[in-house]
């Protein structure tokens, strides 16, 4: 919402000045977004340009001779419009110019000296236009400021207006509240009603519609009226907002919904039937709009129509075949109550946004509609002539009438500031709402017409607070209770909060860096990854963000790239976030890539990157979330993200814990520049959470006692899975076997393709005594005697 | 027999030995079995008492000279040996190391848990909803009914599927839904924060289809906006680390609370940048205000026993402000540059 000062004063008598109503507006929550004071510009004045004569050294420059009525000086100026006696604005050595955010300095153009500035409207901030220096067109003397000269000397505010201030999309609804912050006195309307209306409309008005979209409309009929161009006053005040003035007909209609909030319409009444509906439209029903553009219609749109056609989208466009011209004899006015719901939904789905929307679906004030009426039939009688008719109406103006019990305990109790009854019911009062009956305790409030968004107690608690200031209220010391610690202790989300910070340090001290990606996927990702349908974004921003992600893996491929393009060649990053199963479904995991690149230093040369070392970084992280890679179910993973052979998923009981491995080609041909990526997706959240956020205090018992090792190789066959033969050689003496590590893996044709030769050494201590020889091979006989029955196992040594 | 011709002697060997195994012969054809001195020391049997007692004594220094001697030799030529070894193992240790980038956590991480914490100290646990929201959760049960303006406010993103009631998911527009989700399950007082993603359909340097919230509320019997007021100016002293902080509170409008309101911090440009804290500019930082009964009612919750305040943060804009980062795209390009620049190490993390 935008007005100037000089407007606010047709209805606010005051004498605060701009900076300090723009912090009254704030404080009263209506946001000042930006007051222009062009005050500071009388340091630019107007100037003239005596002569100039081309630039010796630059074809398209001019050296011009400008006097600004005290000396004058040499300009170059590079503008295609200069021309001897111009008039323009001219800004010294020194000044700052606010459109190009510098400070101007004297100095030589190509040779030659420039001793100042004739500034365009874009240099002032004024507009885009950079065409050429401004050009006055009145005769002011040289040296007058620019803010005489410009009309610059009304500073414009604009605020904000959030959604329940619909009475303060009007310049009056402004200085109403303003008002009562006591910045001023509020001015009465200055108009006269019109005592003689003469005759009957000849178009009449019926409501035929079924959803109640129109209370009520009323309207007037002007006979004879001459339109043409406003009168200044008029047109200053809309040039002054940016509008563009039109004619005077629409320029009234335009007025109004500024001044006093309400829109209204003007029909070319020679343009449209002598009986007009209020109906909704037929289905595929068109209208060309007033912004030139067709729309078609639904069922569900409440249009103004005569016989067959569609005038005007009711409560937000008119038509563009019905409107006001310069040649219009004959006006019908209209001013209606529609109803904001449907307002709202038909602007919404019409993708229209009109100053007449953006009010009606805020709620308007009902006794604004005859104060409407009498004000546009004051101004089109005084500025276009004419005749007036008698009121047509139809449909029916209920009263506004709202009232609320309030106890003035709410406020203190709410606010936590004792503030005295009287006091508030003075704010109320100041506000103009009606205090009907009142005792100490209680009152009860009638809300004026304008405030339909004041509906409870809590509302008139706001009121009261609003105007009395926010800076008044007391601040206390927040504090902790120990139930509320004791809750934090057992919160699971805190848990988990702590949890994955262990993981990301962990992460980090790894040399991995931690990323966020957008929670999308494309629709190339959807397609491969196979995400669930019901999570397809209905008005998606690109194709890039169609759906919602069922993995990070394609995300950080991306990263990856973008990194790669960077020149990055071994690319390792993570996220901790949320993935998607289903529209209902969601869970926060850990994805993990690594992308490398073969290693051509010879020197710094470290293993190539593989599948044991990913399965290695998964032991660490599982690790540090206080679990054991070795206690779950491995398989091979079915997921078709990764290589078939080179992946796996870990399983407690039937809940995935991890799944990790070689991205699967048929996806890596989506990302050309990268060589081998892997990935790990870790579903922290299946672990039980009492054990993850634990501090880690793994229990190693030490013995002071010798320990022996020894050797043991298997043949297995292929599909043997060895983290369960490691947990049965555990098994078979806890008390002794300490450690069985597997080092040595053998697949080759000598052995046969359904076999694998296996090595692992078994750690023995006691943690009583030395163990003797005879006792360490009874041990090592056990040993190769279970394994090779349980697992038909062949001893290889 | 002349000890000090032995002794000159036998220095004169050790010197010359360059081997541990030459030395050794010398310690050998002196000090062992057979040894020079040895025989010397065995002859002194037939030798008078008085005889052996000073020829003894001063054979055995001899001896123990002649030891040391030799020890320190053998010290010497240790060392030799491993320094002539070195020589050997040399390494260019100019070779540069390949590139690497330092690991770190990403700003809203830091944030993340900078705000646990601060909150935490003040009795707030931790809460958690879906991104993916009922319209339920999400508006009405906020206050915000179909086509109310204030559904403008927030261009909402929608999901190809319906909820119970028929209307189709969206993707959280705010943390708020998460103050619903937990007042229907668990009865006041509740003082709680929830931090995650949002969503709205918007793009460009200040704006990114995803960010990141932190909804706070604290519902009890006498909670009030004094109360909110404190916490809020706890809250930003500590995370900016501002002690002297100037802040405004200015009345504002979300339906579901009542009486709302906006925080802004003052701030000052000095040096080209944003100093937070004093001045006469202001930035806004969060909304606030009173729970809504309206909202409290939908969770059947008793109005007349029960209040309280809610606030809702926009993290990536704190951590912004704080970390004075300018796009906000660049939170979630996964530009690992970016993150090494303005990410946070192990330590400070």
């Amino acid at each position: 919402m935008k007005f100037s000062y000089s407007w606010l004063c047709d209805h606010l008598e005051t004498d605060k000045n701009a900076n300090e109503i723009g912090e009254a507006l704030t404080n009263l929550g209506l946001e000042l977004e930006s007051l222009t004071d062009y005050s500071e510009y009388s340091k630019f004045v107007v100037a003239t340009i005596k002569d100039f004569r081309k630039h010796p050294n630059a074809d398209r420059l001019n050296i011009c001779k400008v006097d600004d009525g005290t000396n004058t000086y040499q300009v170059i100026c590079g503008a295609n419009n200069v021309k001897k006696g111009l008039k323009g604005i001219f800004a010294k050595d020194g000044m700052y110019i606010p459109g190009t955010q510098i400070n101007l300095k004297k100095g030589k153009i190509r040779g030659e000296i420039s001793e100042g500035m004739l500034l365009s409207e874009r240099e002032l901030n004024l507009s885009d236009d950079h065409e050429g220096i401004i050009e006055l067109l009145d005769d002011f003397e040289n040296g007058t400021s620019a803010v005489e000269a410009l009309k610059l000397n009304d500073p414009i505010f604009e605020i904000g207006i959030t959604p329940n201030r619909g009475d303060c999309l009007g310049v009056r609804g402004v200085a109403r509240d303003l008002s009562a912050k006591g910045v001023g006195k509020l001015k009465p309307l200055n108009f006269k009603k019109i005592n003689q209306l003469e005759f009957a409309s000849p178009i009449i008005w019926n409501i035929n519609n079924d959803d109640n979209s129109c209370e009520y409309v009323v309207s007037r009929y002007f006979k004879n009226v001459n339109n043409s161009k406003s009168p200044e006053w008029l047109q200053k005040k809309l040039i002054s907002l940016g509008l563009r003035p039109i004619n005077a007909l629409v320029d009234i209609t335009n007025y109004i919904t500024i001044d006093l909030g309400r829109p209204l319409h003007v029909f070319d009444a020679d343009k449209i039937g002598k009986k007009l509906d209020m109906r909704l439209a037929n289905a595929n029903e068109r209208i060309l709009a007033l912004d030139n553009k067709e729309y078609t219609l639904d069922k569900n749109t409440t249009v103004i129509a005569d016989g067959n056609n569609a005038l005007a989208i009711a409560g937000i466009i008119g038509g563009d075949l019905s409107g006001c011209t310069d040649d219009t004899k004959n006006v019908f006015l209209e001013v209606a109550l529609f109803n904001p719901n449907s307002v709202a939904q038909t602007g919404r789905s019409l993708g229209i946004n009109s100053d007449a929307r953006y009010r009606f679906e805020r709620g308007l004030d009902k006794n604004m509609v005859i104060e409407g009426l009498e004000y546009a039939s004051y101004l089109i009688n005084k500025i276009c002539g004419g005749l007036v008719s008698k009121n047509i109406e139809a449909g029916k103006l209920e009263n506004f009438e709202h009232k609320i019990n309030y106890n003035f305990d709410y406020f203190n109790k709410t606010i936590g500031l004792e503030l005295d009854p009287q006091k508030q019911i003075k704010i109320l009062k100041d506000l103009k709402f009606q205090i009907n009956k009142s005792n100490e305790k209680e009152c009860e409030v009638l809300v004026p017409p304008w405030r339909n968004d004041v509906k409870n107690k809590i509302d008139i608690v706001e009121e009261i607070i609003r105007i009395y200031g926010y800076e008044n209220i007391k601040q206390s010391v927040p504090s902790a209770s120990i139930e509320e610690i004791d809750k934090i202790d057992n919160s699971s989300s805190n848990k988990k909060f702590k949890s994955i910070k262990k993981l990301k340090k962990t992460l980090i001290s790894n040399g991995i860096s931690e990323v966020i990606t957008f929670s999308f996927h494309s629709i190339r990702a959807q397609e491969i990854l196979k995400g669930d349908k019901s999570l397809k974004i209905s008005n998606a921003i690109s194709d890039d963000q169609s759906y919602m992600r069922n993995s990070m893996i394609f995300n950080h491929l991306e990263s990856a790239e973008l990194n790669f393009k960077k020149g990055f060649k071994n690319i390792q990053l993570f996220e901790i976030g949320p993935i998607y199963n289903s529209s209902q479904s969601q869970e926060n995991i850990l994805s993990l890539l690594i992308s490398t690149e073969e290693n051509i230093n010879s020197i710094y040369k470290s293993e190539e990157f593989n599948f044991y070392s990913l399965t290695e970084l998964t032991s660490i992280l599982i690790s540090s979330l206080n679990f054991d890679i070795k206690q779950f179910n491995i398989l091979r993973s079915t997921s078709n993200t990764y290589h078939p052979g080179q992946s796996a998923e870990l399983l407690m009981g039937k809940k995935l814990i991890a799944r990790y491995g070689k991205v699967h080609p048929l996806i890596m041909e989506e990302f050309s520049k990268l060589k081998n990526c892997f990935a790990i997706e870790l579903f922290f959240e299946n672990l039980p959470i009492d054990s993850i956020s634990r501090a880690n205090n793994i229990n190693i018992l030490d013995s002071q006692f010798q320990f022996s090792e020894k050797d043991f190789s298997f043949l297995f066959e292929k599909e043997q899975n060895l983290y369960e033969v490691q947990r049965y050689v555990k098994g078979l003496d806890k008390n002794l076997i300490k450690n069985v590590e597997f080092f040595d893996l053998y697949v080759a044709k000598d052995l046969g393709d359904d076999s694998k030769s296996v090595t692992f050494r078994v750690t023995i201590q006691s943690k009583e005594k030395t163990l003797e020889e005879k006792d360490l091979e009874q041990l090592h006989k056990n040993i190769l005697e279970k394994v090779s029955n349980k697992f038909k196992a062949k001893i290889r040594s | 027999m002349d000890i000090k011709k032995v002794l000159n002697e036998v220095t004169k060997e050790i010197e010359q030995s360059s081997s541990q195994q030459e030395l050794q012969n010398v310690k050998v054809a002196y000090l062992g079995k057979k040894g020079k001195i040895t025989e010397l020391l065995k002859s002194l049997k037939d030798l008078s008492l008085e005889e052996k007692k000073s020829s003894g004594s001063k054979l055995n220094l001899l001896r123990i000279e002649v030891d040391n001697l030799i020890k320190n030799k053998f010290n010497d030529l240790k060392i030799e040996e491993i320094n002539s070894k070195l020589k050997n193992e040399y390494l260019d240790i100019s070779f540069p190391p390949p590139n690497s980038i330092a690991s770190k956590a990403h700003p809203i991480s830091k944030t993340f848990d900078e705000v646990i914490t601060i909150f935490g100290s003040m009795g707030y646990s931790v809460a958690e909803g879906p991104d993916i929201e009922t319209d339920f959760f999400n508006f009405s049960a906020l206050n915000i009914p179909e086509n109310h303006p204030a559904r403008e406010m927030q261009d909402t993103f929608y999901i190809d599927d319906k909820d119970k009631e028929g209307k189709p998911y969206v993707l959280r527009t705010h943390t708020s839904p998460v103050q619903i989700r937990t007042l229907l399950n668990q009865k006041p007082p509740v003082k709680i924060i929830a931090p995650g993603r949002t969503y709205r359909c918007d793009s460009d340097s200040t704006h990114s289809p995803m960010f990141h919230q932190v909804e706070g509320l604290f519902i009890n019997e006498n909670a009030n906006m004094g109360d909110l007021k404190g916490t809020l100016i706890e809250f930003c002293k500590q995370f900016f680390n501002v002690q002297n902080l100037k802040v405004r509170f200015r009345p504002s409008y979300f339906p579901f609370t009542e009486p709302s309101a906006e925080m802004d911090i003052a701030y000052e440009i000095v040096n080209n940048k944003i100093q937070l804290g004093q001045g006469d500019r202001w930035l806004e930082i969060l909304g606030c205000g009173m729970v809504n009964p309206i909202v409290l009612e939908n969770c059947n919750v008793d109005t007349n026993t029960y209040q309280g305040f809610a606030f809702g943060v926009g993290l990536d804009r704190i951590t912004m402000l704080k970390y004075g980062l300018t796009d906000i795209r660049s939170f979630f390009s996964g530009n690992l540059n970016w993150i090494a620049s303005n990410g946070f190490t192990i330590g400070e993390f």
